[in-house]
């Protein structure tokens, strides 16, 4: 993983990845990495949820350096087997359980600790993480924020359609507002 | 004196003409035999029993868009579950949504079935009986909903009057200012889902009486399945749709004249499967995926199409490669000419020479005499142009070579697939890539219509995938129709018990998250496991895709009896009702429950007693949806692919929330809080590796002994550590004693639940404080208060 890390713009090609997946009028801000770092950051309470496409090498040491600075993963679908031994807070759940729960204010979410403020989520099968948010966007409260290489209209922030060097370089941009705050 | 049905004259009395419609005898009818309180239920009347079900797995909403734009009030903007202009919000909307899905699914069995109904009254009589294989209970389904136990084929006919009413006021519901409660939209989408098990058991009960279909028969011949078992030197004509009607006068035609060695003739989709059940000649080339592949590829000389998963362009596509359709059903006639009274000369006169790309054929003897005659005459002309929509070597460089890596085409394709990189690889020689994709694409063609630089994807794609397409040769068991009485009377104890570890149902269309090897990979484990899999549709066949290294399909390698570890086919989609309806048999057979108007009964049955799970990994259509809200309603639990999040809905259980897992113990109506079995009614899983400890799970039951809940719990455990290399986190609230604890790992079980903080006598290796509940072999679990002792 390079320590050096250039700011990249995360924010063009802010179109829906799928190109019919247009749900409405509300569709998500297209957001810089610093930005959705800091959010990360500063929430009270944030989830970070991986999924299947997170085995490669790549992505899955950035989702380990995520997990590393404290912040709690949900593993969905088969995720947990690049994951689970690797020292973290990290929890298998299924994604459309997930969603559900992430619903119910009286879910006491994987630690007993309560529900969450803020859900960031890369790595999961394009249409399937866009189906899930649906369901967090129009009945919770809980703020998302695509952290993937795919603009996902159903977040409130998201980053365009990045090649893939780019989104590799927003993780890594994610990675180091996190641990400027841990300073 | 026997009364018959027709036109009477008594003497004496010439001017009195008595006419006698249908006969209503003792037994046939509603009324005369019902041992529960809801012969022909209504809207309303089960809706107590969807209430429970709603309560405990809540309705999960994941729209695919936020607008509704179904009057003119609209386009209405519900984000965030804001109301639109009529008051209605996103989650009632979502809901209306379900409804409206599961009504598209039960008409279109349910007017399958009639077509069927009113054709083989006409040929067979409506005293034709029903004949289904050794059972009693012949039709479960029909006896649980309508009360009535039907003898004759003509019993059926109130049975479809009762849902075609019953539907159109379902579809009354979901006009813009009548239903406006998500919860009630709910259950009316439950009672759908419902009359489509119905619809779809009279259309199955109906062809295998008449048409002389296999009768609960374990072990029928198998029938060849792939894109590469055609001898494609033969004039071949392929069936589409679900509907035998028509094929089988093809069938009946080509077996009097003999031409079976001149003429090749397969189906596509379940068509396919009704084909080799009515003559084990035909042949199946595979589900709706591999539809407007096989079209391209040039081989078909004549399609014929009947009803269901028919391709809307299937006209247009054929056209353009001179292969004439034959349009066999009303609900499908893509603007093509009413022939059924011309001569079959002048019809073929005209297909031959091009001035008609196609025919609507309503006379179905006609359709029978013509179709040979015209594959005969079309077969030497087409392969004599050598007709092919894919490009040959040269031209595949060059467009191969086109290709600018945009990604545009893998933007607008439905499984995302890496199609840039396949070219990329194709340029210098490398056809891997594709072939891959060839099992991943579901053959919908909406690349074509993307890319900038014109590239016929799908084209290309198969074109490179020849190699993999010529060895595409499987088995299919082919479809035995209902489980028999038998079957249930030996295996139904194991069911209840729990030491046979569920039943699987592997179901509906192709739209897989990842080629069809999936289904394959889990069906295998779960043999393995003695799992029962029981299957149908599209899954059936792509089951049967497959072979070990000896070359042996699953079909060769399984045998097809209701009994553990045995892996059977139903048939086409209107044989899933026989699924549905195995889970009425054990209640009836096995437990001895009354079935006539008695739903709520038996459902609340299935729910709490077996363990029997469906799995529709590739489901696509309406009709997929209507039949795992059917399958809900009776209490079974059904799990989708990734794709299943599309439907918008699903029901899942939050095992949290303590409250919502008390049931009562028959004996005396106390409350029992219990594990949360099953967990979930409808839920996706994103890949296999997650789907199959999510099968094992969801098969537990609170009727189980402990015998019965070691054996489910070895394989949670494994299929967990395993596929998602973890213990599950929940394993320990499965466990009431030590003797659910599988004896293999019972001892180092023990250790983790004394550190999770239970209480363990290491003496007698008992556990003495933890579990929800103890084991309590006489445990009469129930969802509904009046069936417990002294209950109303
Ligand atoms: S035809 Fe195949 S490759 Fe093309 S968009 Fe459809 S699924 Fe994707
Ligand atoms: S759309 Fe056409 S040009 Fe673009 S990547 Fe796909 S095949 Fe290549």
């Amino acid at each position: 993983m390079t320590s050096a890390v250039k700011a990249i713009d995360t924010t063009r090609q802010a179109v829906p990845f799928d190109t019919g997946n247009i749900p409405g009028p509300k569709m998500a801000k297209a957001v810089m990495p610093s930005v959705a770092g800091k959010m990360l950051a500063k929430a009270k309470r944030p989830l970070l949820i991986v999924g299947s496409e997170v085995h490669d090498r790549d992505v899955l040491e950035r989702a380990v350096a995520i997990g590393q600075t404290g912040v709690q993963i949900a593993a969905v679908g088969n995720a947990y087997t690049s994951l689970g031994d690797k020292g973290l807070d990290v929890h298998y759940e299924n994604m459309h359980a997930l969603a559900s729960y992430l619903c119910d204010p009286g879910w006491p979410g994987f630690d007993g600790k309560g529900g969450y403020d803020l859900v960031a989520f890369f790595g999961i099968t394009y249409y399937y993480a866009s189906q899930a948010i649906s369901a967090i966007k129009n009945f919770s409260g809980i703020k998302v924020i695509s952290m993937d290489r795919y603009y996902h209209p159903n977040a409130d922030m998201s980053f365009g359609n990045l090649k893939n060097d780019v989104f590799i370089a927003a993780l890594d941009e994610i990675i180091a507002e996190l641990r400027k705050d841990k300073q | 004196m026997i009364i018959k049905k027709g036109s009477f004259v008594i003497e004496g009395l010439e001017n009195v003409q008595i006419n006698i419609g249908r006969i209503v005898e003792h037994g046939h009818e509603a009324g005369s035999e019902v041992e529960g309180p809801t012969p022909r239920p209504e809207i309303i009347s089960l809706r107590d029993w969807d209430y429970r079900l709603l309560d405990r797995y809540n309705p999960v909403y994941t729209p695919t868009s936020d607008m509704c734009d179904y009057c003119t009030y609209g386009k209405c903007d519900l984000t965030g579950n804001k109301e639109g202009a009529c008051g209605i919000d996103l989650e009632g909307q979502s809901a209306r949504q379900a409804l409206i899905t599961s009504i598209m699914g039960a008409a279109c069995h349910t007017a399958h079935g009639r077509h069927l109904l009113n054709y083989l009254i006409k040929k067979y009589g409506e005293d034709h009986p029903i004949d289904v294989g050794p059972s009693n209970l012949k039709a479960p389904l029909t006896e649980t909903i309508m009360g009535i136990q039907p003898v004759t084929i003509g019993d059926f006919l109130p049975v479809l009057d009762y849902v075609e009413e019953q539907l159109t006021q379902l579809t009354a519901a979901a006009n813009t200012g009548q239903e406006g409660a998500a919860r009630d939209f709910e259950s009316k989408a439950l009672h759908a889902g419902m009359l489509d098990l119905l619809g779809m058991e009279v259309a199955d009960i109906i062809q295998i009486s008449c048409m002389g279909l296999p009768k609960s028969d374990e072990k029928t011949p198998m029938a060849e399945i792939g894109m590469g078992i055609l001898d494609t030197q033969k004039p071949v004509v392929i069936c589409v749709g679900h509907n035998i009607a028509a094929p089988a006068y093809i069938l009946d035609y080509m077996d009097r004249e003999g031409l079976f060695d001149k003429i090749e003739i397969a189906g596509l989709c379940c068509t396919a499967h009704d084909m080799t059940r009515y003559n084990k000649t035909a042949k199946v080339i595979g589900t709706m995926s591999k539809e407007l592949k096989y079209i391209r590829s040039g081989i078909p000389d004549v399609l014929v199409t009947d009803e269901q998963c028919v391709r809307a362009d299937i006209l247009k596509e054929a056209k353009r490669l001179h292969i004439p359709v034959i349009a066999t059903n009303e609900k499908i006639t893509y603007g093509l000419p009413d022939r059924s009274n011309d001569s079959v000369d002048a019809i073929i006169d005209d297909l031959v020479s091009g001035k008609h790309a196609g025919a609507l054929i309503l006379d179905l003897e006609k359709v029978g005499d013509l179709v040979p005659k015209l594959a005969m005459k079309m077969g030497p002309i087409r392969k004599a142009k050598g007709l092919t929509a894919l490009p040959d070597e040269d031209e595949f460089k060059r467009l191969v070579a086109k290709c600018t890596k945009c990604l545009q085409c893998t933007r607008d394709c439905p499984q995302g697939l890496p199609i840039a990189d396949a070219m990329v690889a194709a340029v210098s020689g490398d056809l891997a890539p594709f072939e891959i994709l060839h099992d991943k694409c579901v053959g919908c063609g909406r690349c074509d219509y993307s890319c900038p630089v014109d590239i016929p994807v799908l084209n290309v794609i198969e074109k490179a995938s020849q190699r993999v397409i010529r060895e595409e040769r499987g088995k299919v068991r082919i479809g035995r129709g209902q489980i028999g009485d038998p079957e249930i009377r030996e295996e139904g104890r194991n069911l209840v018990l729990g030491t046979t570890p569920g039943v699987l149902a592997f179901v509906g269309c192709g739209n897989y998250p990842d080629g069809t090897r999936d289904v394959y990979d889990v069906v295998e484990e779960m043999l393995q496991r003695s799992y029962i899999i029981v299957s149908s549709g599209c899954a059936a066949m792509d089951i049967g895709m497959y072979k070990d290294k000896e070359g042996k399909t699953l079909y060769e390698r399984y045998p097809g009896r209701f009994i553990k570890g045995n892996l059977l086919n139903t048939g086409s989609c209107v044989s899933n009702a026989h699924i549905a309806a195995t889970t009425i048999k054990v209640a009836s057979i096995f437990a001895g429950r009354k079935t006539k108007g008695n739903w709520e009964e038996i459902a609340d049955y299935v729910l709490n007693r077996i363990g029997a799970v469906g799995v529709a990994w590739g489901a696509y259509s309406q009709k997929a949806f209507a039949i795992a809200t059917g399958c809900n309603r009776l209490g079974i639990p059904v799990v989708a692919g990734p794709h299943g999040t599309k439907y918008r809905r699903a029901f899942i259980g939050k095992p949290y929330r303590k409250e919502n897992w008390n049931i009562l113990d028959a004996r005396d109506g106390s409350v029992v809080n219990v594990e949360p079995a099953p967990e979930h009614l409808l839920i996706t899983a994103g890949t296999k590796e997650e789907l199959m400890p999510l099968l094992a799970k969801l098969c537990f039951r609170p009727s189980d002994n402990s015998l019965g809940r070691a054996i489910k719990l070895t394989h949670y455990i494994e299929l967990s550590e395993k596929y998602l290399k973890k213990m599950p986190d929940d394993w320990h609230t499965y466990v009431r004693s030590e003797a659910d604890l599988p004896v293999a790992k019972r001892e180092q079980l023990i250790k983790l639940l004394e550190g999770k903080g239970w209480k363990i006598d290491w003496d007698k290796k008992k556990i003495t404080e933890g579990p929800l509940r103890k084991v309590d072999v006489s445990f009469q679990p129930t969802n509904v208060p009046r069936l417990c002792k002294g209950g109303k």
